[in-house]
C-alpha cells in the first residue's frame, strides 16, 4: 500500500502514498503542463492546465489535487485533454498582455513555453486594446514590481507568501476577471506584512512578479546562471547568480526549487541584498597610507611594503607581535591560506577571526559537553520535530530560511514550538509557549525546567546511562533550581517554566535551536552547557530532528572556525598545544610552528593596548564597527603600528589601514563555504573582479612569498585538496565531490558519505559530559544611573555591519537607519514617540538614533541593532569577556535613555 | 421523549378558543407594508375589545406572493391579498364578526372570487408537507411549532434509535439532496460517519444565491425549527457535536428567526449538552456570509466558515473526509434537513409514496417571472411543468406565449415549451438540459430574448467567479464578451459552434460546481433556441425586441419592414398626418392595407404593455391612411426608364419590390397572372376587411412612381424574363392554393377550397351560400374569412371544425370576437374524419372528439383523438382551410433555385437571394402563408439587394430626421386606457361585404398616440 503501481501514459511506475499524479508524473520525467504547481506548495489545482483523464473517472481530473491510488490508470496526452489543455491555455491568454518579446522573463515563462508546445495562434498574443496602467501594491516599491496584465492568477504568490513564508502578506482582490493580486485592503507593500523576501517572485510561472531592478536589464533567456552559495547568514542557501554577459552584471537572483538546503527559498539579503557586487565603492587598485592619505599603489608597491613592514616587525618584536584577523566571509580556501600564512610565515598562533564574537562559547561550551561545537543536526530535520525550543534566536530575521522550516514544523507538521526570548520575535506568532526570559538568565530558566524534568521524571534514564557521564554531579544544582526561583531571577512566571519542560521533556523528538542569545554573554560557555545537559537529560541528542542546533551567524563561520582561524586550533579542531599534531603540520607546511595558544579577537585589542601587538593584518573583516565597546577598539586601531585591511569596501576599520589591498568578493571567486549545519558547499565565480581587485588568498601567498614563505596554488580546489589531507573531517572533501551538492563533515575518506547529524551511537568525546552550572549575573547590572538593560542584535534586513545590504536600493527602502526598541510604557515615562530621535548611553559611550516604540519588548529592556555605523550600537556594548571563550557580552549592559532634542 | 409530548400536551391543552386568528406574513410581504397593516389590525382589534379573542400571528411566507401583502383567517381558511390598511375595518366587520368573506380582498378565478384557501387553484394543486407549519406559525415562538409537533421526530429519533438505523432509514426513503445535485442524503450522512475522526460538524448551507430563489429563505424566515429538528437528527446520526447554519447576511429576518429559535430549542434542552436527556450533544452556530455566491459550493462554504476568502477546493478530499478545519464535516441544504423530520415522523414508506421513482418527496419551487402567482411552491416530484405553470402559477399573463422556463438558476438551463408536460425530477431535468438546482423557476414568454437571457446569466455567474480556475474566471467571461456581441448582432454564425466549444471545455475543466455549471444557461438555450442566436447573428433581428443594441424601439424592432413607429405615431398625436404617412412609406407603401389587415407584431413588443395594454398601433396607422389626403405626392421621383428588373406577381412582396426599386429610381415591370393586382390582398381577403376601392388606391399610389403593370400575364418560367434582357427577375407567386385534407369524400359536390371560395367571390364569380348548411375546416385567418364571407353570402349556418382549442386558433383574436358575434359557431378540439354524402352531394362531416395530449416542439399540446367520440354536422357545404402551398412553378426549371424541404423557394434570409444570382424571391412562396408585413418586408429586402447586385447601393431614404421629447412620466401615467375601434353593428354586417371596422376619430387617436412611452428616445 505504501508504494501504489499506477500507470500514466502507458508507463508503468511505483509512487508514494499521498503523493499527486502530477508529482509522480514529474519524478519520473514525464511532463504534464502545469502553471499552479509548485512543489513548495500545497496544491491548489486553480490552473487547470494540469488536467489528466483517469479511467473510471467521468470527466477530466485534476493532476495536481488527485492522489495515485493502486492501480489507477492515467491518459495525460489524450485528443480530449490535449485540446481542453489548448483552451486553458487560450483562455490565459486572453486575460494575459504584453508581449515576450519585451518580456523580462521571456525563456523562462511556462506560459510562454506551452503556448509553442500547444502551438496557439499568433493573434492570441495581440494585446488587447489598451487598459490603462494603474497602480497598485508594488508602485513605488524598490524591490518588485507586478503587472497584473501579465498575471495568470494561479495564486503561487499569494500561497507562497501563506503557506511557506507565513506572512499572508498578498491576497486575491475583487471576483472573476477582475481578480488582481494585491496587500490586504491595497496597501503599499513596505506597509504590509510583508517581509520582501521576493518568495513571490520566484513562484510566479511568467513575468508578472519580477524584481524592479532587473527589468530591462536582460531577459532570462539571455542570463547566465551560475550556481553559487549565498554570502550573507550560515544557512548556505544554494543561489543563482543570473547574469548578463553583455555587461557582466548580476541581473537578478534566483535559486532552484528542490536544491539543499533552501529548496528555492531566498531571504530578501539573499534576493535583493547583491547590489554591493557591482557597487561604485568597490576597491579597485591597492591603497597606501601616505602622510594620512591613501594613495594609489600598484600591487608590486603594495605587497613590497607589507612584506617588508610585517618583516621588520617581526625582526624587531618578535613574531607574537603580529596578529591576523582572518575571515567569516571568506572561502575555506582563503581561511586556511591566511591561517597558514600566519602560522607557518609568520610564526605564531595569533590568529582568530570574528567566530570568536558569536559562537565562541558554543565551541568551548559542545566540545567540553559532546566533543565537537558544531550544530548536531541538519537544517532539514527541523521540520520533522516535535518540539523546538528556540532560545537566543531571532530565526526568522537572523536566519530566515531556517525560520521557514520551524514554521513549517509547527503549520504542516504540528511541532510544539517554545520560544525563550527577551522579546516578542515574530516566531512568537507560531508558538506554543513564548517565555521571555530577562536578558543574561537563561541558566536560570534551563536549570529550572531541568528541575522539572527531573521532579517529574520525564528524564530519559536509558539514555543517561548509557550514553552519559557526570549525571550525578549535575543533580545537586538542579535541586533546589526550581520554577519559583527562576522566576525570581528571570521574571517568567514559574507555571510557564513548567510548561515548557514538559513540552521540551515529553515530545518523541525535541530539538534545541540558539544563537546570539545564548552566546554573547559572560556566561555564554555556562548557558551552552546548560542546554547540552537538557538534551542529554532528555535523550534529545545524537538522533534525527533532535540536538543542541547553535546556528552559525555568517555565511563561513563555520568554515573559517574548522580550518583553523583560530588561536588555539590548527585546521579540524586539531589543538596547536598538542606537539604531535604540531609535528603533523610543520611536516606538512614546512615549517616550524609554535606551540602556543594565540590571542582572541578582543584580547588582541587588548594587547595592542599594552603594545603587545604591533601589527594587524586584517582580511575582510570590520571590528571598528562589529566590536564592542568600540571606542576601545578604534583607540586600539588607532594605535597599531602596522594595520593591514584587505577588503573588498573601505570600511570602517580600513580607514584605520596603512595598506588597504583590494579583494574579489564572492561572486568574483571559486572556493568553498561551509554552512551552518557543516555542510561544505561550492561557490562559484560568476562575474568579473573590478579594477586591480585580486582573490584573498593569491594575495595572501603573494605576501608569504615576498617575505620569504614561497606559497602557491593553481587554483582553489588544489587548496582544498591540501586541506583534505591534514584536516580529518575533511578528509573526504573535493571540489568534484561537493559540485552538486555539498557535503556534510566530518567527511573522513573519499567514500564517506557526510554527516547528517552528529553523536549517532557515541558522542564525538565517547560519552556525553554533564556540568554543573551555576547561575551567575550579567557584568553589567542596571542600577539608577543606567536603569535600562540593553540588548543588541540583528534584524531582518541588514547584515553584520552593513557593508554590503546597505549598498542595496531594495534594503535601504525598508531599512534606512537604526533605531533603539523601547517599551511603551517606558517611552511615555521619558516622553518618547516612536520616530523621535534619542540617547542611548552607556558607561562606555552614547548613541543617537531614532526610537521605536513596542510592545515586542518587555518593560526596561531595550534593543538596538549593531549594523549602522551612524548609530553604533557597540559603542556602547560592554567588552567583558566569558572567561573560556572570551567572548563579550554583547547581549546585556546597563544603560540610560534620554530623548534628546528633536531637529527643527 | 415522554416530556416534549407532555410539554406539547400542555401546550394543546393551555390553547384558548379563539373566535379567529389572523395570520399575516410577516416576511416577504413586509416589503409591501405588512407590518403596518398588522399594527393597525391589533390596534383596531383592541379599540374594540378583540384582541384577546382574535390573536393576530405574525408568520412566514403563506405562498402567494404575487399577491401580497396576504393574510390568512382562520378557522374560515380565507386568504386575502393586496390588504392594506384602509381594509382593516372592513375585514374585522364582516369576516371576523360575521364569518362572511370580503370579496374584493379575494384571489380571483375564472372571473369569480376564491375566498377560501382550499378553493384556490394555487393552493389546490400543491402538497405542502415542508411548508405545512410555514404561515401557520409564529416562527417566533418555539410553542407555535411543538403544538404542531415539531421536534418529536426528532427527540424520538435520538432517544429512541441508532444512528446507523436513521441513516438507514434516511437512505431508503430515497430523500436527495434539495441543494441541487440531488445526491442522495442517507448515503452523504454515511460517508461523514464512517470518516475517521473524533471531532464532527455538521453545516447547514444556507447561502441561498440564485437569482430568483427564496425558498430557504422562507423556510429559515417561516419555519427554523424544522431545519434545527432535522439538523439535530443528521448531527446524531453522523456524531458531529457542533454545528453551522451559513446564512447570506442579506437574510436579516431569517438570521433573526433562526437565532431566536436556536435559543427557545437551547432553553428547552433540545440543544446543548445532553439533548432531551439522550445524552447526545450538540449545538449550533449561525455565521453570516457576505453573499458571495461561490459560498454555495460546499468546499468554499467552509474556507469563508473558517474566516478565509471563500474559494473552492479541489475534492477529494470530500468535506466528509476532510472539511471545516480539516475534520469530517457534512453539508446539507435547508430544505433537505426540512425534509428530514417528515421521514422520521411519517416513516420510510409514507415518504417513498411521494414522488417518482428515482426522486421521493416534494420539491419547493419559487415560482417566478412571467407567471401570473408568482410565489413558493410545494408539489410532489414528478409534477409537470404545465401543472406548475398554469394549474398553480395561473399562466402566463397578458396571455402571452410561455417560451421557456428556466431552472435551477444560473447553473441550470432553459427547458422549452416541448417539455411542458414531462415531469419533473432530478434525473428528468437534467435531461433536458438544466438542473433542478434548489428551485428557482423563472417562466420566460414571448417578450423574452434566449439570447438576453443566457447573456444574463452569463454576467451573473462571470461576476461572482471567485477568479480561482482560468476556465470559469477568464473562460465566462470570454463567453460573455462573445454572448455580448451576438445580442449586438456583431458576431459571425461559426462563432457560435465555438461558443459551444468553449462552453463544453469550460464544463470540463472547472474546479468547482460553479465553473462546472456556469455555461449552462448557454448550451441549453443553444440547444433549444439556436435560431434565435442565428436571428441575431445573420438577421440582426432580436425578436423578443429585447437586446438594446439592435433595437431602437421595440415596435419598430418587431416591424418586419422596420418601420419607425415612435415618430409616426408622434407624428399622428400632433395632427401631422402627412408627415406621418411619409414616415410610413419610406419603410412601407400600404399604410391603408396594414392599418386595416396587419398582424401588427409592433403591437405585441408594444413596452406599453407591461404597465397596462399595448398601444393600438395598426388602428392609428388606419386613422392615418384614412384622413390624410396625400395620394398625389410620390415618395420619389416618377421612373421612366426602361425596365430592368422583372417582378412576377403582384401581392404585397411584388408590388412592395417594384416601389422601393422606385424610390431607388430602378424601373420594373410587375407580371401579374390574375386579370386584377393584390394577390392575397385582392383575392384573399374579403371585402369587409379590405374594402377593393382602399386596396386599389394604395396600389395605384405605388404604380404611379412608374412601374408597369402586366394582368393576365402569366408566367412560365423565370429564365425567360433573364433571356428576355431582365437583370433581375423578383419571384413573389405567393402561396395561392389550399393544401389538400386527405379524407373520405373531399371530392364531393360541396366541397370546396376556402382560398377559391374567398377568389371566386373577389372576381365576382362567386356561389351564393343561400340558405345553406357550411362547414368550414381550420382555424386560420383564411377558414375565418371563408366562414364569415359564408354568413355574407346568405349561408344559415356556419360553423368552423378545428383540432385544436380556441387559444391556439392562428387567426386574429378580434376577427374570432366578430365571427362568434356574427352567429359563427366554433367547434374546437374535433378532428374532421370524412365528409357524408348523399346523392353524391355533401351532406355533412363526421368529426372525432380530441383531447390534449402531451406537447410538440412549440408547445402546443398535440390533439389526440377520443376513441368513439365521433358525431356529424349536417351540412351542405364543406370548405377546407387548413393550409396554403407556395406557388413555385416558375422557378422550378431546370437549373433553377433550389426549393427547401417544405418545397418553398430557398432564399437567402438577409439579401431574399435565391441560390441563382439574378433571381430573388419573397412573400409566400418563400415563408409559405405568412402576413403581409412579411411579405412587404421581403419586397424591400430583395429591392434593395437587387439594387446592389445592378450597382447601386441599396440605401433606402432615411426614416428619421424629426426632433422628439420624451413625455415625462407624469403625462404618461396619467394617459387614459387603450382605444378600441368602432365597427358597424351586427344586423349590418351579416346582409353585405361593407367594412366591419370603422376606425378612430381624431379624438381617440390623438388620445392613443399620446400613450406612446417613446422607448426610441431611451438613452441605454
Amino acid at each position: 500500500m505504501d508504494e501504489p503501481a499506477v500507470r500514466i501514459n502507458g508507463k508503468a511506475l511505483i509512487g508514494q502514498t499521498g503523493q499527486s499524479i502530477l508529482e509522480l508524473a514529474l519524478a519520473n520525467g514525464i511532463e504534464i503542463p502545469n502553471l499552479c504547481h509548485d512543489a513548495r506548495l500545497s496544491p491548489s489545482g486553480s490552473c487547470r492546465l494540469c488536467l489528466v483523464e483517469v479511467e473510471g473517472q467521468k470527466g477530466p481530473v485534476c493532476a495536481c489535487t488527485l492522489q495515485i491510488q493502486p492501480g489507477m490508470v492515467v491518459r495525460a496526452e489524450t485528443e480530449e485533454i490535449r485540446a481542453i489543455r489548448k483552451t486553458v491555455l487560450e483562455l490565459l491568454f486572453y486575460e494575459h498582455r504584453g508581449a515576450c518579446t519585451t518580456c523580462d522573463e521571456n525563456g523562462n515563462c511556462k506560459l510562454q513555453r506551452y503556448a509553442y508546445e500547444y502551438q496557439l495562434s499568433d493573434d492570441v498574443f495581440e494585446p488587447p486594446a489598451g487598459e490603462e496602467r494603474r497602480e497598485n501594491y508594488t508602485t513605488g516599491n524598490e524591490a518588485l514590481e507586478y503587472e497584473p496584465g501579465k498575471c495568470i492568477r494561479c495564486g503561487r504568490c499569494i500561497r507562497i507568501c501563506e503557506e511557506v513564508q507565513a506572512d499572508s502578506a498578498l491576497t486575491f482582490k475583487a471576483r472573476a476577471a477582475s481578480v488582481e493580486v494585491t496587500t490586504a485592503f491595497d496597501i503599499p507593500l513596505n506597509d504590509s506584512t510583508c517581509e520582501l523576501c521576493g518568495q513571490c517572485i520566484s513562484s510566479c510561472p511568467t513575468g508578472a512578479l519580477y524584481e524592479r531592478a532587473a527589468k530591462g536589464r536582460g531577459q532570462c533567456k539571455d542570463l547566465l546562471r551560475t550556481r553559487t552559495t549565498c554570502p550573507y547568514c550560515g544557512v548556505g542557501c544554494q543561489i543563482d547568480l543570473n547574469v548578463n554577459p553583455k555587461t557582466d552584471e548580476i541581473v537578478r537572483v534566483t535559486s532552484e526549487v528542490g536544491c539543499i538546503p533552501n529548496d528555492g527559498n531566498l531571504c530578501v539579503k539573499g534576493r535583493f541584498g547583491m547590489d554591493f557586487v557591482t557597487s561604485g565603492k568597490r576597491l579597485a587598485e591597492p591603497l597606501i597610507k601616505r602622510n594620512g592619505r591613501f594613495e594609489k599603489a600598484t600591487w608590486e608597491e603594495a605587497i613590497k611594503f607589507v612584506a617588508e613592514s610585517l618583516k621588520r616587525i617581526r625582526s624587531g618584536f618578535g613574531a607574537d607581535s603580529i596578529a591576523g584577523l582572518s575571515s567569516a566571509k571568506c572561502t575555506n580556501e582563503d581561511n586556511y591560506v591566511f591561517q597558514k600564512f600566519i602560522r607557518a610565515c609568520i610564526g605564531t598562533n595569533n590568529v582568530d577571526h570574528c567566530a570568536r564574537l558569536c559562537h565562541a562559547s558554543t565551541v568551548a561550551g559542545l566540545a567540553r559537553a559532546f566533543g565537537s561545537g558544531a550544530m548536531t543536526n541538519s537544517i532539514d530535520e527541523l521540520k520533522n520535530a516535535g518540539c523546538i525550543f528556540v532560545i537566543g534566536s531571532n530565526t526568522t530575521e537572523a536566519h530566515p530560511v531556517i525560520g521557514l522550516y520551524i514554521k513549517e514544523a509547527v503549520m504542516k507538521n504540528g511541532a510544539e514550538l517554545i520560544v525563550a526570548d527577551p522579546r516578542k520575535i515574530d516566531l512568537v506568532r507560531f508558538a506554543r509557549l513564548h517565555i521571555a526570559q530577562k536578558p543574561g538568565t537563561d541558566v536560570a530558566l534551563i536549570n529550572a525546567m531541568m528541575n522539572v524534568i527531573i521532579n517529574e521524571e520525564l528524564h530519559d534514564k536509558a539514555f543517561i546511562n548509557e550514553r552519559t557521564e557526570d549525571f550525578e554531579k549535575l543533580k545537586p544544582v538542579l535541586k533546589d533550581f526550581t520554577p519559583e526561583k527562576a522566576e525570581a531571577i528571570t521574571t517568567i512566571p514559574a507555571e510557564k517554566i513548567h510548561t515548557a519542560a514538559r513540552l521540551y521533556a515529553k515530545a518523541e523528538t525535541a530539538s534545541i535551536i540558539y544563537s546570539m542569545g545564548i552566546t554573547q554573554h559572560t556566561t555564554g560557555t555556562d548557558n551552552v552547557l546548560s542546554l547540552a545537559n537538557l538534551a542529554m537529560l532528555t535523550g534529545n541528542v545524537g538522533a534525527e530532528s533532535t540536538g543542541v542546533n547553535p546556528l552559525r551567524g555568517q555565511n563561513n563561520v563555520q568554515g573559517a572556525c574548522d580550518l583553523g582561524a583560530l588561536p588555539n586550533v590548527y585546521p579540524g579542531y586539531q589543538s596547536v598545544e598538542d606537539s604531535q599534531i604540531q609535528a603533523k603540520f610543520e611536516s606538512a607546511w614546512g615549517q616550524k610552528l609554535s606551540g602556543q595558544k594565540g590571542l582572541t579577537v578582543v584580547e588582541m585589542m587588548h594587547a595592542i593596548e599594552e603594545d603587545k601587538i604591533k601589527a594587524l593584518y586584517i582580511m575582510g573583516e570590520n571590528p571598528a564597527l562589529s566590536d564592542p565597546n568600540l571606542n576601545r577598539t578604534r583607540k586600539a586601531l588607532e594605535k597599531v603600528d602596522f594595520l593591514v585591511s584587505q577588503d573588498i569596501f573601505l570600511s570602517e576599520t580600513a580607514e584605520y589601514a596603512d595598506v588597504i589591498l583590494p579583494a574579489v568578493c564572492f561572486a568574483e571567486k571559486d572556493g568553498t563555504f561551509t554552512n551552518t549545519e557543516r555542510r561544505v558547499q561550492r561557490v562559484r565565480k560568476a562575474v568579473a573582479p573590478p579594477g586591480k581587485a585580486r582573490i584573498d588568498w593569491e594575495i595572501i601567498c603573494d605576501v608569504a612569498t615576498q617575505m620569504g614563505y614561497p606559497m602557491s596554488y593553481e587554483g582553489a580546489d588544489k587548496i582544498m585538496d591540501e586541506i583534505a589531507t591534514v584536516t580529518p573531517i575533511y578528509g573526504g572533501m573535493s571540489f568534484e565531490r561537493i559540485d552538486s551538492v555539498g557535503l556534510q563533515w566530518p567527511c573522513l575518506d573519499k567514500e564517506h558519505p557526510g554527516t547528517r547529524f552528529l553523536h549517532e551511537g557515541t558522542f564525538k568525546r565517547g560519552k556525553g559530559k554533564f556540568h554543573p552550572v551555576e547561575f551567575t549575573a550579567a557584568d553589567e547590572l542596571p542600577n539608577e544611573d543606567y536603569p535600562f538593560v540593553l540588548s543588541t542584535g540583528r534584524q531582518l534586513y541588514q547584515f553584520h555591519t552593513g557593508t554590503m545590504t546597505r549598498k542595496s536600493a531594495v534594503i535601504n527602502q525598508v531599512s534606512p537607519t537604526g533605531y533603539v526598541e523601547i517599551h511603551p510604557d517606558d517611552a511615555a515615562g521619558l516622553g518618547i514617540s516612536s520616530g523621535e530621535n534619542v540617547e542611548v548611553i552607556t558607561r562606555r559611550g552614547k548613541v543617537t538614533t531614532l526610537a521605536r516604540v513596542t510592545g515586542n519588548i518587555e518593560k526596561g529592556w531595550l534593543f538596538m541593532p549593531f549594523h549602522f555605523r551612524e548609530g553604533p550600537a557597540n559603542m556602547l556594548t560592554n567588552d567583558a569577556l566569558d572567561p573560556t571563550a572570551k567572548i563579550p557580552e554583547y547581549k546585556v549592559c546597563a544603560a540610560a535613555v534620554n530623548k534628546t532634542k528633536q531637529p527643527d | 421523549m415522554d416530556d416534549i409530548e407532555r410539554f406539547r400536551q400542555e401546550l394543546l391543552s393551555r390553547r384558548q378558543e379563539y373566535k379567529a386568528r389572523v395570520l399575516i406574513c410577516l416576511t416577504g410581504c413586509r416589503a409591501l407594508g405588512a407590518q403596518g397593516v398588522a399594527a393597525k389590525f391589533r390596534e383596531r382589534l383592541k379599540s374594540l375589545s378583540l384582541e384577546k379573542q382574535v390573536p393576530v400571528v405574525e408568520t412566514g411566507c403563506i405562498g402567494i406572493c404575487a399577491r401580497a401583502p396576504v393574510m390568512l383567517i382562520e378557522p374560515y381558511e380565507y386568504l386575502y391579498g393586496g390588504v392594506s390598511t384602509e381594509d382593516i375595518d372592513e375585514i374585522i366587520s364582516t369576516t371576523i364578526q360575521k364569518g362572511q368573506t370580503v370579496e374584493r380582498l379575494a384571489v380571483i378565478q375564472d372571473g369569480k372570487p376564491a375566498p377560501r384557501i382550499k378553493d384556490i387553484n394555487f393552493y389546490k394543486k400543491q402538497t405542502r408537507l415542508v411548508l405545512e407549519n410555514c404561515g401557520r406559525i409564529d416562527p417566533r415562538r418555539i410553542e407555535d411549532a411543538i403544538e404542531r409537533g415539531g421536534y418529536i421526530a426528532a427527540v424520538q429519533a435520538i432517544t429512541q434509535k441508532k444512528p446507523q438505523q436513521i441513516i438507514e432509514e434516511v437512505t431508503e426513503s430515497g430523500l436527495r439532496g434539495r441543494g441541487g445535485a440531488g445526491f442522495p442524503t442517507g448515503l452523504k450522512w454515511n460517508f461523514c460517519r464512517k470518516s475517521e475522526g473524533e471531532q464532527k460538524y455538521l453545516i447547514c448551507n444556507a447561502d441561498e444565491g440564485d437569482p430568483g430563489a427564496f425558498m430557504d429563505r422562507a423556510l429559515l424566515e417561516g419555519d427554523p425549527h424544522r431545519v434545527i429538528e432535522g439538523m439535530i437528527v443528521a448531527a446524531f446520526s453522523i456524531g458531529a457535536g457542533q454545528g453551522f447554519i451559513y446564512v447570506r447576511a442579506e437574510y436579516p429576518i431569517a438570521v433573526e428567526h433562526i437565532n431566536i429559535a436556536l435559543e427557545q430549542a437551547r432553553s428547552l434542552g433540545l440543544l446543548g449538552d445532553d439533548i432531551a436527556g439522550s445524552g447526545f450533544g450538540f449545538d449550533i452556530q449561525v455565521r453570516m456570509g457576505a453573499g458571495a455566491f461561490v459560498c454555495g459550493e460546499e468546499t468554499a462554504l467552509i474556507v469563508s466558515l473558517e474566516g478565509k476568502r471563500g474559494m473552492p477546493n479541489a475534492r477529494p478530499p470530500f468535506p466528509a473526509q476532510k472539511g471545516y478545519m480539516g475534520r469530517p464535516t457534512n453539508i446539507n441544504n435547508v430544505e433537505t434537513f426540512a425534509n428530514v423530520p417528515l421521514v422520521m415522523k411519517n416513516g420510510v414508506d409514507w415518504y417513498r409514496a411521494r414522488g417518482t421513482e428515482k426522486s421521493k418527496g416534494t420539491k419547493i419551487f419559487a415560482l417566478a417571472g412571467r407567471v401570473n402567482n408568482t410565489g413558493l411552491v410545494e408539489v410532489p416530484m414528478g409534477t409537470t411543468l404545465r401543472e406548475i405553470i398554469y394549474d398553480i402559477g395561473g399562466g402566463i399573463p397578458k396571455g402571452r406565449k410561455f417560451k421557456a422556463a428556466q431552472m435551477g438558476g444560473p447553473s441550470g438551463g432553459c427547458i422549452p415549451a416541448k417539455y411542458l408536460d414531462t415531469e419533473i425530477d432530478y434525473d428528468s431535468v437534467q435531461q433536458m438540459g438544466a438542473i433542478m438546482g434548489s428551485g428557482g423557476l423563472i417562466v420566460m414568454d414571448e417578450n423574452t430574448c434566449m439570447v438576453d437571457i443566457a447573456r444574463y446569466f452569463l454576467e451573473f455567474v462571470q461576476a461572482e467567479s471567485c477568479g480561482k480556475c482560468t476556465p470559469c474566471r477568464v473562460g465566462t467571461k470570454k463567453m460573455l464578451q462573445m454572448l455580448e456581441a451576438i445580442s449586438r448582432g456583431e458576431a459571425k454564425i461559426e462563432d457560435l459552434d465555438y461558443l459551444q466549444y468553449l462552453a463544453e471545455h469550460i464544463k470540463k475543466a472547472s474546479l468547482c460546481g460553479l465553473g462546472q455549471t456556469a455555461p449552462n444557461p448557454v448550451l441549453s438555450t443553444l440547444r433549444h433556441f439556436r435560431d434565435e442566436y442565428e436571428e441575431h447573428i445573420v438577421l440582426k433581428t432580436c425578436r423578443a425586441a429585447v437586446c438594446e443594441a439592435l433595437v431602437r424601439a421595440s415596435c419598430q424592432h418587431a416591424c418586419p419592414a422596420g418601420v419607425n413607429v415612435p415618430e409616426y405615431l408622434a407624428l399622428a398625436a400632433e395632427g401631422r398626418l402627412g408627415e406621418a404617412a411619409n414616415i410610413i412609406r419610406r419603410r412601407n407603401p400600404f399604410i391603408s392595407v396594414c392599418g386595416r389587415v396587419c398582424d401588427h407584431p409592433c403591437e405585441q413588443r408594444c413596452r406599453r404593455s407591461e404597465i397596462d395594454h399595448p398601444l393600438a398601433i395598426r388602428a392609428l396607422k388606419r386613422y392615418i391612411a384614412d384622413n390624410m389626403d396625400d395620394y398625389a405626392n410620390l415618395m420619389a421621383r416618377r421612373v421612366d426608364k426602361p425596365a430592368e428588373v422583372a417582378i412576377i406577381g403582384s401581392g404585397p412582396a411584388g408590388l412592395s419590390c417594384g416601389y422601393f426599386l422606385a424610390l431607388m429610381q430602378r424601373s420594373s415591370v410587375i407580371f401579374e397572372a390574375q386579370p386584377i393586382p393584390g394577390g392575397m390582398l385582392a383575392l384573399g381577403i374579403p371585402e369587409f376587411r379590405l374594402p377593393k376601392e382602399t386596396l386599389q388606391k394604395e396600389i395605384d399610389f405605388i404604380l404611379s412612381h412608374g412601374i408597369e403593370l402586366r394582368t393576365n400575364s402569366r408566367i412560365e418560367d423565370a429564365k425567360e424574363l433573364i433571356d428576355k434582357g431582365f437583370k433581375a427577375v423578383f419571384v413573389a407567386t405567393g402561396a395561392q392554393l389550399g393544401k389538400a385534407i386527405n379524407i373520405e369524400g373531399i371530392e364531393l359536390k360541396g366541397v370546396l377550397d376556402a382560398l377559391e371560395f374567398l377568389r371566386d367571390r373577389a372576381l365576382g364569380k362567386g356561389q351564393d351560400c343561400d340558405g345553406k348548411a357550411v362547414v368550414v375546416l381550420g382555424g386560420g385567418n383564411v377558414a375565418v374569412d371563408a366562414a364569415r364571407s359564408a354568413v355574407r353570402l346568405g349561408a344559415a349556418k356556419v360553423t368552423v371544425l378545428y383540432r385544436r382549442t380556441r387559444e391556439e386558433m392562428p387567426a386574429y383574436e378580434e376577427e374570432i370576437e366578430e365571427a362568434i358575434q356574427e352567429g359563427i359557431e366554433i367547434i374546437t378540439l374535433g378532428i374532421p374524419k370524412r365528409i357524408l354524402s348523399r346523392n353524391s352531394t355533401v351532406s355533412g362531416i363526421e368529426f372525432i372528439r380530441a383531447e390534449l395530449g402531451k406537447a410538440e416542439a412549440d408547445g402546443r399540446r398535440r390533439p389526440v383523438p377520443v376513441e368513439g367520440s365521433e358525431s356529424v354536422i349536417e351540412c351542405d357545404m364543406v370548405i377546407p382551410a387548413i393550409g396554403q402551398v407556395a406557388s413555385t412553378e416558375v422557378v422550378t426549371f431546370s437549373g433553377g433555385p433550389e426549393l427547401t424541404d417544405w418545397g418553398t423557394i430557398k432564399v437567402d434570409p438577409v439579401s431574399r437571394n435565391t441560390t441563382i444570382s439574378e433571381i430573388f424571391s419573397g412573400g409566400d412562396c418563400v415563408s409559405g402563408p405568412s402576413s403581409v408585413i412579411a411579405a412587404i418586408a421581403s419586397g424591400q429586402q430583395a429591392a434593395v439587394h437587387i439594387d446592389r447586385l445592378l450597382g447601386g447601393s441599396g440605401e433606402l431614404p432615411g426614416d428619421t430626421g424629426f426632433s422628439f421629447v420624451k413625455p415625462d412620466e407624469e403625462t404618461l401615467a396619467k394617459s387614459p386606457p387603450r382605444v378600441e375601434e368602432k365597427i358597424i353593428p351586427l344586423d349590418k354586417r351579416k346582409r353585405g361585404f361593407a367594412e366591419v371596422v370603422l376606425g378612430l376619430d381624431r379624438e381617440q387617436a390623438v388620445c392613443e398616440a399620446q400613450r406612446c412611452l417613446r422607448c426610441d428616445l431611451e438613452e441605454s
